[in-house]
């Protein structure tokens, strides 16, 4: 194996070996598998572009067509560094092996049916969990047989002859033996093993260019190996990245464009989702007319004054805006400034301070579906406890000579001028607690010496909190109101559960609309996939810039602070 | 990494894999329905395997599922289940029931995401008003070949549901000859739950009594409405939920309904309908009525609401009350007597290997004697039309007046029916958003009349 030296940060490094050396039997079958993935990813490139392969239609034939040839060209690209002993076809070569180890390893799993499989899995360890306990024991005996002096090592091998044996057991117990045979028999269907031998041949080809010996014979420096290192370190993060994450993202944005139910096949109709989301139509209403008589077809009133009317092609688009705009103006400072105000009190050394912390964190780690149902029960205008409060209240006022009120009784639920501010009281109220900690990490991060110098210069309690703490709590301030804002923007769940099912989520005469449950109603229960992939795309418009001006601001502050 | 660990790291994936590998969904079903060892479980799956190109009987699996309203209902079916898994009434097909989420934990979207994976039960549950959508996009399978050959009757179920399950989707006509979508489950339909105690503190005139002498209009209701009204406090006479079935009755009942009698164009704005929203709107009003949009469940529970409307799905909870209670039908209209006929249907998943176990599985959930089991746990009224059904049913008592129910599914009830060629789920969240601005006070009616079909209509057959 040739030793590796250590090299400086900015120089390429030594070469591992001389590249000019005669190239060995490995060699020509591994650029030949190179060559093969080009040739079968361009042909599949062209095949997905002229829609005989998988039938894909509009931007997703694009897309999978274009990523299939940027592939082949690679590859191909990585056949001629080959042949030519150059890095760049060695690191084509290690990066193209991999993806088709990987892609065809999953579809070889897939068809074999074990990821439907692992639903099962569950099941199967908790009949045989219990011998982790054995695992457990032969584990502690051997670790600790240091204890038992003279018989220390028969100890040992005793406990990891009941781990091993444990194990075995184990994975007998969870279906080892019959899973095996299983494995192999579905091995045989023609759809499994053409993508296993696939993916082995993809493993093999990258584990023989992995190796020292290939680096040498491509001339591969030290940092070029480093790096190439890196990235395959970093691969499983940024594959699950892109499956999970991106992949999903991508693909709601081609749904963006098409007209889809989720079973049935895609449509594409280009901007129309969102022409029907932004569609607005500006016009004035003549005497005697009708507003109905002056809009276009589809298109429904939204605002009016006087004679001038905006109607909107999707009217309840709009009115989940406003909505969820006046709720994040409302509950985004209900939600930041009390967690600031708790923070500066739990920032005190007081007896029993920790229990509140506890106490004021409890609802951001209980479960919203849990906090809402006990939320409509006590926002009930009849029978509920917070009206019963109220009521209370107000007869201790109206003890007061002279003072006769009517106490209010707010009907939480059912009037649409109401109903939003409740669910702002949820929100506000479940999203205090994590705010108050992330204020109190903050204030636990200003240093002692800034009070200490405060306190010499006279500077009262309220001044120190006004002109030291909040101005050093700044970025946290920001990080909270950006993150609470996002919540509030995405807000589904509290409403969807306040008005459910004595009415809609959208609450009395849509008063609590808003974008998301636009979006579940839209994709689940009208089965519009297409237009609610375009509802939450926008959203993410929106949220995405909102966010961009807080850290512009942030950065801002940043510089300020800097000077 | 030492070759030992690496190699107890290989073993260990390949256990992982190997124990999955073996673990089709056939493992759940011998889990749940016997309790069955992994070992055992895997080998049967094995041999399911390859036993398909032999002359070994190929073992059936089906799965399938409902949305109880609770884990006791979860326990009926799951004990149905496992009462039929292996007969001959599958046809041998081995059982397993999963319970699906309420309709608040998303049944639906599920459901959907499972269909659109190819990862769908092979039988399931839906509510009446989905069908359409189910069947116009081929998800679910038209079982007429398969009912004609067992023998399957339609009449014996009723007729509204069953016209909504012959349904040709492409045009939504009926084709009871073609078409058949599955059969309904249950059927259900609103009644009046009453507080006797506070209609006799009121010293009201017995809703029931009304009833039986024919003279339960919507006169009579406001009678006894203002009766109670007079005890004053905390009391509310009447209550109701907000979502399209009691408001729909008061429009169907007014003589109007949401469509057209072709159920081809919006008929909100007609006579009859307005007059409905009318006589409710006035009511609420005139404060004969717990605040629209409050929840009148927990306050009826609480004493302090003489009459609730609600369907029968609400039996289960109202029996835990502590006042005397029973239910009368709804009161008549100036369009006659009304109420809605609810349904859900259990329907076959198009791309199940199994369609004649499948449809056994359907016949066998909806025999007699299963939807008798159902039904006594107070939520369900049998879907069947068979006097033994009925007679069974008014035998699940609490409420004594069971027949209240019966009197809604025979007195001029309007199906819950989906819209084949329009689009339900918008109109009726439209609908049921303007006409509940209407009875709180926040739409004008007579505004109410002149647009709401310009707003809505495009979501009917006829686009208007």
């Amino acid at each position: 194996m040739t030793e590796r030296s250590i090299t400086t940060e900015h120089e390429p490094g030594p070469v591992l070996q001389d590249s000019q050396s005669d190239a060995p039997r490995w060699f020509l079958p591994v650029v030949a598998l190179l060559a093969l993935t080009a040739v079968g990813a361009l042909v599949a490139g062209v095949l997905v572009f002229t829609g005989t392969l998988w039938g894909l239609n509009g931007l997703a034939r694009l897309l999978v067509g274009a990523f299939l040839i940027a592939i082949g060209g690679g590859a191909a690209l990585g056949v001629r560094d080959s042949l030519a002993r150059a890095h760049r076809g060695r690191a084509i070569g290690v990066l193209v092996n991999y993806l088709v180890a990987i892609v065809f390893g999953f579809v070889a799993l897939q068809n074999m049916g074990v990821f439907i499989g692992l639903d099962a899995l569950g099941d199967r360890f908790f009949n045989a969990v219990w011998l982790l306990l054995v695992i457990a024991l032969g584990w502690i005996l051997a670790s600790q047989s240091e204890r038992f002096g003279t018989r220390a090592a028969t100890v040992n091998r005793v406990g990891r002859w009941i781990a091993a044996i444990g194990g075995l057991v184990l994975l007998v117990g969870v279906g080892l033996i019959p899973g095996v045979i299983e494995f192999f028999v579905r091995l045989i269907a023609l759809d499994v093993f053409i993508p296993f031998a696939i993916a082995v041949a993809g493993g093999a080809g990258f584990w023989m260019l992995r190796r020292d010996e290939a680096a040498a014979l491509f001339g591969t420096t030290q940092d070029q190996a480093e790096a190439l290192d890196g990235f395959l370190f970093a691969s499983p993060n940024v594959l699950g990245f892109l499956a999970f994450f991106a992949g999903p993202l991508i693909f709601s944005f081609y749904v963006s464009f098409t007209s889809w139910d989720g079973l049935t096949d895609i449509q594409w109709i280009g901007l129309d989702n969102y022409a029907r989301i932004f569609g607005l139509q500006f016009t004035s209403v003549g005497d005697g007319q009708a507003v109905t008589d002056v809009l276009k077809q589809n298109y429904q009133e939204l605002i009016r004054w006087g004679d001038f009317v905006i109607a909107a092609r999707d009217r309840l688009f709009w009115v989940g805006l406003r909505n969820i705009i006046v709720f994040s103006v409302t509950a985004v400072p209900l939600a930041v400034f009390p967690g600031l105000v708790l923070a500066a009190f739990l920032n005190q050394k007081l007896p029993g301070v920790k229990f509140f912390r506890a106490v004021y964190f409890i609802p951001a780690v209980a479960g919203v579906v849990g906090i809402s149902l006990i939320w409509k029960q006590m926002f009930n205008a009849t029978v509920g406890f917070v009206n019963f409060g109220i009521v209370k209240l107000f007869d201790l006022i109206n003890l007061v000579p002279g003072v006769d009120v009517v106490e209010p009784v707010p009907e939480w639920l059912s009037n649409s001028r109401v109903a939003l501010f409740s669910v702002v009281i949820v929100f506000a109220w479940q999203a205090v607690g994590f705010n108050t900690v992330l204020f109190l990490a903050g204030m636990q991060g200003i240093s002692a010496s800034l009070y200490e110098a405060a306190s010499i210069d006279g500077a009262g309690a309220w001044s120190k909190f006004w002109n030291i703490t909040v101005p050093m709590l700044r970025p946290t301030t920001l990080f909270v109101v950006a993150t609470t804002t996002i919540l509030a923007l995405q807000l589904f769940n509290e409403p969807f559960i306040l008005f459910s099912p004595q009415q809609q989520p959208s609450g009395p005469n849509n008063a609590t609309l808003t974008p998301v449950i636009q979006l579940y109603q839209e994709g689940f229960q009208r089965f519009n996939q297409g237009f609610a992939s375009a509802l939450a795309w926008v959203l993410f418009g929106i949220i995405f810039s909102i966010t961009i001006l807080y850290f512009r601001r942030q950065r801002e502050d940043d510089g300020t602070l800097g000077t | 990494m030492r070759k030992p660990w690496r190699f107890m790291a290989l073993l260990l994936a390949l256990a992982l894999v190997a124990a999955a590998c073996g673990g089709d969904d056939s493992s759940d079903t011998t889990a749940d329905a016997g309790g069955g060892d992994a070992t055992t479980t895997t080998t049967a799956a094995v041999t399911t395997t390859t036993s398909g190109g032999g002359d070994e009987p190929m073992a059936v699996e089906l799965r399938w599922r409902t949305r109880p309203d609770n884990d006791q209902e979860a326990g009926v079916y799951r004990s149905v289940s496992e009462t039929l898994s292996g007969t001959d009434a599958v046809l041998g097909a081995t059982l397993n029931y999963e319970a699906g989420g309420t309709e608040t934990e998303g049944y639906q979207q599920a459901l959907l995401t499972q269909l659109g994976a190819g990862e769908a039960p092979d039988v399931f549950w839906i509510p009446g008003a989905e069908i359409a959508n189910f069947a116009k996009r081929g998800v679910i399978l038209n079982a007429r070949d398969l009912a004609d050959a067992a023998g399957h009757n339609d009449a014996d179920f009723y007729p509204g549901p069953m016209a909504e399950m012959t349904t040709n989707p492409d045009t939504g006509a009926v084709d009871a000859g073609s078409y058949l979508w599955g059969l309904p489950r249950d059927v259900s339909a609103f009644a009046l739950y009453l507080n006797n105690d506070l209609i006799l503190e009121a010293g009201a005139e017995d809703p029931r009594e009304l009833a039986a002498a024919g003279e339960w209009d919507w006169d009579a209701f406001r009678r006894v409405s203002e009766d109670l009204a007079a005890l004053g406090g905390e009391v509310s006479p009447y209550g109701q939920s907000t979502w399209w079935g009691p408001v729909g009755y008061w429009m169907n009942s007014g003589g109007g309904g949401f469509y057209t009698d072709d159920r081809q164009s919006c008929n909100l704005d007609s006579d009859g309908s307005i007059a409905g929203l009318q006589f409710a709107a006035d009511f609420y009003a005139d404060g004969l009525a717990l605040t629209f949009g409050e929840d009148p469940e927990p306050v009826f529970k609480a004493g302090n609401v003489g009459m609730f409307q609600n369907g029968r799905w609400a039996t289960p909870g109202i029996r835990e009350v502590t006042f005397d209670w029973d239910v009368v039908k709804l009161p008549d209209g100036p369009g006659g007597p009304s109420n809605w006929l609810f349904w859900g249907a259990y329907v076959i998943n198009a791309d199940t290997q199994y369609p004649a176990e499948a449809w056994a599985l359907v016949q066998s959930l909806t025999a007699a004697s299963v939807q008798g089991q159902v039904a006594e746990l107070g939520a369900n009224i049998p879907s069947r039309v068979s006097q033994a059904a009925l007679d069974a049913f008014l035998t699940f008592s609490p409420p004594a007046n069971n027949q209240a129910f019966l009197d809604g599914l025979s007195e001029n009830p309007t199906t819950e029916a989906p819209d084949w060629i329009g689009d339900w789920p918008s109109y009726s969240s439209g609908l049921t958003t303007e006409a509940g601005a209407v009875i709180s006070g926040a739409r004008d009616i007579a505004d109410f009349q002149a647009n709401i079909c310009a707003e809505l209509g495009e979501f009917t057959a006829s686009g208007s």
